[in-house]
């Protein structure tokens, strides 16, 4: 393939890799879920029109089966599972407004804590764990947002 | 001989002028240092006596002990005469008896002046923070039996202050499998505050990696701004995640209908032929590729005619790898 020959020193991309970095194992993992549940979507409803939700619903599910590993991505899946349309945990959060910074010293900890708690609703089962498992988790669900984000790019890019 | 008359009890409590444990640490700190500017001379049952006292919390009578070998044996009588009551004087030795009672340091001051006010004032100036820095190395064995006498002599406080030491000294005694924290000088040293000082650096740990991994948040200095920037860069995910999937359930129907009608045309050709041509404009496809592509929203192309995509998307694997492919560049 000549991407192989153009990036030589990088990752091979060949039809069996044998190294992956962690980011493309995800990427793969979570354009294989998705793609065949979009294209399963479209075979299923021809007619009626896909539901932004149900969509929605693909996508996550796609994340979460990408990323096993993760706490979070069994919460993920709990809440998925649980209910046929997407539950509102991961739509546009009502604090559309940025956080404003802290102006008074005194309340430094009460804020910090304020704003871990915040994050701990951001996160899929974020609540559920003490602070020290969701900070890391927080690090594993950042990557896997970006990766996923940028795997919906490049399909949706593919097709416009 | 000597070693079994003295009882270090006796001797550490009759000291009142200073807490045991301070008079322990620095002790522990100044024998070695003693014992080493002793070594040369030719007075085994003195050096003998000296490293066994070592541990013990007699700081006037090793300083004794020092003067006595500098001054010269001879000298012995006069020192044990104001040494204590019951005594028993020997040639370059002196004796001591579990009921031997050690003057304060006025007393003994006319002779030992100096390295008593030396010895005063130095210890008034360290501090706990100056002692552990000192080398561990030296202090080894000596931190070692001090835990255990500690361990039998001492209040809370100074269990504290050995189980510090030791865990300062971890690397070399591997005896206990705790946390090891470091106490900083003007902090609490109860066993709560260190599990909570632990607690916090591992958390403070956590909140550095977060830092590098989202984009700004160097600049922002302390824990509630770099958890701010971590919600709002979190958040601002979400939403493209949200809108992106929304994009998709737009085209997704058309991408279907092209992948359907050319699967019956040229299957494998298209796969293995398109593929140059493929790749060869997929870097333009990524260059553009903006983080918000809101300006494509109004030019969705809803017919699938240009036949280089079309090609893409009719074998389902090729277009996988393809769109793998991309990520992995935009990866990079």
């Amino acid at each position: 393939m000549e991407r192989q020959t153009i990036n030589k020193n990088k990752r091979v991309f060949s039809a069996e890799p044998t190294k992956l970095s962690p980011s493309e194992v995800f990427t793969r993992k979570y354009t294989s879920h998705l793609v065949p549940a979009l294209k399963k979507l479209n075979m299923d409803k021809n007619s009626p029109q896909i539901n932004q939700l149900t969509v929605k619903h693909e996508v996550d599910m796609a994340l979460a089966l990408s990323a096993q590993e993760f706490a979070w991505s069994r919460f993920l899946l709990e809440k998925l599972s649980s209910s046929n349309n997407p539950t509102t945990t991961i739509s546009s959060s009502s604090n559309g407004t940025r956080i404003p910074e802290r102006s008074c010293k005194e309340d430094e900890d009460g804020e910090i804590e304020e704003k871990l708690r915040e994050l701990q609703k951001l996160l899929p089962g974020g609540e559920e764990m003490n602070v020290e498992e969701m900070l890391i988790e927080i690090g594993n669900y950042i990557k896997c947002l970006e990766l996923q984000t940028s795997a919906l790019k490049s399909i949706v890019q593919d097709t416009t | 001989m000597l070693e079994g008359l003295v009882s270090p009890e006796n001797l550490s409590l009759s000291y009142a002028d200073m807490s045991v444990p301070e008079r322990l640490k620095w002790l522990q700190q100044h024998q070695q240092q003693e014992v080493l500017s002793l070594s040369s001379n030719d007075s085994p049952d003195l050096l003998q006596i000296l490293q066994f006292h070592g541990s013990n919390n007699d700081e006037l009578l090793q300083s004794t002990f020092s003067h006595f070998q500098m001054v010269g044996s001879g000298f012995g009588t006069n020192y044990n005469m104001g040494f204590g009551h019951s005594h028993e004087a020997m040639d370059g030795c002196i004796s001591r008896t579990s009921s031997c009672q050690i003057h304060p340091p006025d007393t003994m001051g006319v002779m030992l002046k100096n390295s008593e006010e030396n010895r005063a004032i130095s210890l008034k100036n360290k501090r706990k923070s100056e002692v552990k820095t000192r080398e561990e190395e030296k202090t080894e064995k000596k931190i070692k039996v001090e835990a255990e006498t500690e361990s039998n002599i001492s209040n809370k406080e100074a269990s504290s202050d050995t189980s510090k030491e030791t865990s300062k000294g971890a690397s070399q005694i591997q005896k206990l499998d705790y946390i090891h924290v470091r106490a900083r000088r003007g902090e609490a040293t109860d066993r709560h505050s260190l599990a909570e000082r632990a607690r916090r650096e591992k958390i403070s740990k956590k909140m550095k990696y977060l830092q590098d991994l989202v984009p700004g948040c160097n600049t922002v200095t302390g824990k509630a701004g770099v958890l701010d920037e971590i919600i709002n860069y979190v958040q601002s995910l979400q939403r493209q995640v949200e809108f992106l999937s929304m994009k998709l359930a737009v085209i997704n129907p058309e991408l279907e209908l092209g992948v359907e009608d050319l699967s019956v045309k040229q299957f494998q050709a298209a796969y293995f032929t398109n593929f140059p041509v493929v790749i060869a404009s997929k870097p333009s496809v990524m260059v553009d590729v903006p983080l918000f592509p809101l300006d494509q929203q109004g030019s969705l192309n809803l017919s699938v005619s240009n036949p280089n995509q079309t090609s893409i998307d009719a074998p389902s694997e090729s277009w996988e790898t393809q769109s793998q492919s991309l990520f992995a560049s935009v990866l990079r």
